[in-house]
């Protein structure tokens, strides 16, 4: 029997999403199944399938959790973190802007270096704690950037594509940085638990 | 994945993989179901199976689904020949 590979992005999505005590028994039917369909029908119906056994997991998992109350941790931890990286990067703006630059394209420069860098460390402050929480924080990122552009609180005449830069990497900087480090999340290391 | 086809089969429904495992961890939480994990295999991409099994407690709760069930049909039926 040759074994055809799921799509990536499908994988990533439920690894992403699926709690860590059945993520790989999980994620193991999916592929034993997708392999079946693809074998007996064809790659992209059994492609299709997956998809929408994704999709619909997905919104059974959210349905679960948010049933099960753990969300209201996530939250608080999350907006822990936020308020501590919050700080420690208003302070490293407040240092840029009086002490090392006070030119304005200086600022324009070093600003997304300092937000991504901030979004980066909280990300995996978040999700060295809780796995839940580092999506809470993508989110509180991405709201407090979207308020920053509609209350226009950057003074400096900027392009869109630079805060549409701010508002999309920011909150993939959170996601997408503890498992570009390889950061152990908790409870991933025992799937079977 | 047999657990989700054969609530398939037997209600004719499609479920979610998803909504199967989270239903068998409300489940094993509450004492009703135990779990082990089995051997990985190449077919699963390397991942290992996870095995059910019905406890005492699950057994007891499921009888007196079984008793509600039929006395509210037997409810129906009276109704009917009234």
């Amino acid at each position: 029997m040759r074994h055809e590979s799921p799509p990536v992005l499908v994988c990533w999505l439920l690894e992403s999403v699926v709690p860590a005590r059945y993520r790989e028994a999980m994620l193991g039917d999916l592929i034993e199944e997708y392999n079946l369909r693809a074998e007996s029908a064809s790659p992209p119906i059994a492609a299709r399938w997956i998809w929408s056994q994704a999709c619909r997991s997905v919104a059974s998992i959210a349905w679960s959790w948010l049933r099960s109350g753990n969300w209201l941790i996530s939250m608080s931890i999350a907006a822990g973190v936020y308020i501590v990286v919050g700080t420690l990067k208003l302070a490293v703006d407040l240092s840029i802007s009086r002490l090392v630059a006070p030119q304005q394209a200086t600022q324009v420069v070093l600003a997304p270096v300092v937000f991504l860098s901030a979004a980066a460390i909280g990300g995996c402050v978040a999700a060295r704690v809780r796995r839940g929480a580092m999506i809470f924080l993508a989110l509180m990122v991405m709201i407090t950037v979207a308020v920053a552009i509609e209350r226009k609180v950057c003074t400096i005449p900027v392009p869109w594509w630079y805060e549409f830069g701010f508002l999309t990497l920011g909150p993939l900087a959170v996601l997408i940085t503890p498992a570009l480090i390889g950061l152990r999340v908790p409870g991933a290391a025992h799937p079977g638990k | 994945m047999i657990v989700r086809r054969e609530i398939e089969k037997r209600t004719g429904r499609s479920i979610s993989i998803g909504a199967a495992y989270a239903t068998l961890e409300r489940l094993e939480a509450k004492g009703y179901v135990s779990s082990f994990t089995g051997e990985p295999t190449a077919e699963r991409g390397g991942r290992a199976k996870r095995l059910f099994r019905i406890e005492a407690a699950g057994k007891r709760a499921l009888q007196v689904s079984e008793q509600t069930i039929r006395s509210m049909t037997g409810l129906r039926s009276r109704w009917e020949n009234l």
